[in-house]
């Protein structure tokens, strides 16, 4: 490594450190692909549609750059000299206008034909997304429902049918991604726009805001939980009913407190008196993968560290940080609201 | 030009040691029994006037001076804050300030034919050099209309008489002066429990809660006597309620309220139900007073509590008067 910082030039020509160097560049870029939010590893019918468009294209670029570089090789290293001149022309337009055209124009045709079906219609199962910041309101509109099934940050869906999303924004652009499952929809305030996406595989893929929506965008995730379709019937079920009383004494002193700090001035829990609408619905928070959208996990420390830390944790958050509680005050409020199942 | 350029910086040289030695030896007499050179006086009170037509207030802000409240507000006000230099009305100033320099005017002189949005910005900013303070609380222009419509009735003759019960006697006395007495912007205080009222005396002396009317108030009163009164205000015992019932219990405001919007959080999570509360009571307060404290919230003037400063951020005009009507029609 020395040597690599004190002579650059020693990278380019070293055969070991530009192996090391390659390595390590490897390493970084592929570190970023891990399953849960990757394009590539594919858990979706429209990211397998992506996925496929990536690889041939890839292909595509790879034998166009071959082919580039072997005439390259061909003309100056195996056959130079002055090339005859009745093939000249018909290389130059054939090679430099016709195929580029024909190959461009093949892919992009093919493209746009893949785009209708990113916006296919839904099998029963709408899903309202709004981008706050930095958080995402969701509703669940099941077939013929009336109402809906009001959460927040997390979405779960059922494998092997196509779920409908519609999306909308609060006071700036965002845009929703689930990079395992397909492609991304950006969110404008005032404005509906639709994606529907249709798992193939169960289990747990992360989402992220993918358009820079001010101070904690980066920290703008959630998780997607793919279930087989029974257990997300009745998880469904689970989360149209209201909040669980809280069970013990410590909970029972969180709920006090909960409603003695005010909480429910932005938040609501179904069937209690909390029935704010600023932030997210918190009736089924203690089921939740992650606490801020997606910023921490969900144990019981996390509650606590949250409830205390607020803008240190996601930097211009709304929700004040409620530094003023005591440690055994955040623990009676964690308690009650892990228990909120 | 070389010798031209030489003597100006010798000439420029003696000024300048001239100048230190009237600092540095203490040479200019700052005797208040010597007055002004002749012009001296004309120079910075003609500067004074203009100084204060090119800056005065914008009127769009102004309440209504005519409002009784607000003139008995300012009466308040003036009978502590002002009428020590500028004297009651009707009345001279004592001896001591007549020997003033300048001497402060009487207060009929004082108010000449300023425009009040002239008197407002005197009474906020106060004048440099002259010895007439700035008002005791940054941004509280709101407040000063108060003494504003005080000065203008005042000069139209319909003020009436300042109120008497100063702090020297009974402390109960000189805070009923205004609570109890006057509706409008002053607030119920029968409304709220000794603990809140004793935690905004103290806000108010430390200027936490910044209000140059109540840190006039609040310095004249001893800090030992805060817990009494405190607690006579929020018994029983305190003055009735004055304020006339002018709130409308709308659905709009009932709505916002207690549900909130995605803007605004529900009011009612914090300022009703039983206690421990985390906020002070709102059903039946002044309509008025709501309207400015919100205001003072929502525009980052009152910043001594992070929850209510967060929760006022997205009120909108349309949103504080709906409010402040529906909570003061709740009794």
């Amino acid at each position: 490594m020395t040597a690599m910082s004190r002579d650059p030039v020693t990278i380019g020509r070293g055969g070991p450190s530009r192996a090391i160097f390659a390595v390590f560049l490897l390493c970084t870029t592929l570190s970023a692909c891990g399953d849960r939010q990757s394009t590539l590893n594919v858990a979706g019918e429209d990211a397998a549609a992506i996925a496929t468009l990536f690889w041939v294209m890839l292909a595509g670029a790879v034998v166009l750059w071959l082919g580039m570089n072997g005439l390259f090789f061909y003309l100056s290293r195996v056959a130079p000299g002055a090339f005859p001149d009745r093939l000249v022309r018909p290389l130059l337009i054939g090679g430099g206008i016709v195929l580029p055209t024909v190959i461009l124009a093949t892919l992009l045709v093919w493209s746009l034909t893949m785009l209708p079906d990113q916006r296919a219609p839904d099998d029963g199962l709408r899903v309202k997304v709004t981008g706050e910041q930095w958080w995402w309101r969701v509703e669940y509109w099941p077939k013929g429902a009336e109402a809906p099934v009001v959460t927040a940050n997390e979405i779960r869906l059922p494998v092997g049918s196509r779920t409908g999303f519609e999306l909308d924004a609060h006071k700036v652009i965002h845009s929703f991604w689930i990079p395992a499952l397909g492609g991304k929809m950006d969110m404008f305030p005032g404005r509906t726009t639709y994606v529907s996406l249709r798992p193939e595989k169960t289990g747990t893929f992360r989402g992220q805001c993918a358009e820079f929506c001010g101070a904690s965008h980066a920290w703008m995730a959630f998780e997607t939980v793919v279930l087989p379709p029974d257990d997300f019937e009745a998880w469904l079920a689970a989360e149209a009913r209201d909040a669980t009383p809280p069970e013990g004494d410590a909970a029972r002193r969180g709920a006090a407190l909960f409603a003695a700090e005010g909480c429910g001035a932005c938040h609501t829990v179904r069937g209690t008196e909390a029935v704010g609408q600023v932030g997210p619905d918190l009736t089924h928070v203690g089921s939740r993968l992650t606490l801020g959208a997606g910023r921490i996990g969900a144990t019981l420390d996390d509650f606590a560290a949250w409830v205390e830390h607020t803008g240190a944790l996601k930097p211009e958050v709304k929700m004040p940080a409620y530094d003023h509680l005591s440690d055994g005050q955040l623990a009676d409020l964690a308690a009650y609201l892990k228990g909120l199942e | 030009m070389r010798r031209m350029i030489q003597t100006l910086a010798a000439l420029a040289l003696l000024g300048l040691l001239g100048a230190a030695a009237v600092v540095g030896l203490g040479l200019y007499n700052v005797s208040a029994q010597v007055g002004h050179m002749p012009g001296v006086s004309w120079v910075l009170h003609t500067t004074f006037r203009n100084s204060v037509k090119l800056r005065a207030t914008s009127m769009e802000a102004a309440p209504d001076l005519s409002d009784p409240d607000l003139v008995a507000l300012g009466a308040g006000h003036y009978a502590t804050a002002c009428a020590p230099c500028h004297a009651s009305p009707g009345t001279d100033r004592s001896a001591t300030m007549r020997a003033m320099n300048p001497v402060p005017p009487r207060i009929e002189e004082a108010i000449g034919d300023w425009a009040p949005n002239h008197l407002h910005w005197i009474v906020e900013n106060g004048v440099k050099m002259s010895g007439m303070p700035a008002w005791p609380a940054a941004h509280r222009g709101d407040e000063v209309w108060a003494v504003v419509a005080y000065l203008v009735a005042l000069r139209e003759g319909t003020a009436g008489d300042l109120p008497t019960d100063g702090p020297e006697g009974e402390a109960r006395a000189y805070c009923a002066t205004c609570h109890g007495r006057v509706g409008g912007r002053v607030p119920r205080l029968d409304l709220q429990d000794p603990g809140y009222l004793a935690a905004q005396l103290r806000a108010y002396a430390d200027g936490t809660r910044p209000s140059g009317i109540m840190a006039q108030a609040v310095s004249l009163v001893p800090k030992a006597a805060h817990a009494e009164l405190a607690a006579y205000f929020a018994s029983a015992e305190g003055p009735e309620d004055v304020s006339a019932a002018t709130g409308a219990d709308t659905a709009e405001g009932a709505e916002l309220a207690q549900a909130g919007t995605r803007e605004v959080p529900a009011c009612a999570a914090c300022h009703e139900g039983a206690e421990p509360r985390k906020g002070p009571v709102l059903d039946g307060q002044t309509r008025a007073f709501l309207d400015q404290q919100l205001r003072l919230w929502r525009d980052g003037t009152y910043a001594h509590d992070k929850l209510m400063s967060a929760a006022a951020q997205e009120l909108t005009d349309d949103d504080i008067a709906a409010l402040a009507a529906y909570y003061a029609g709740r009794r």
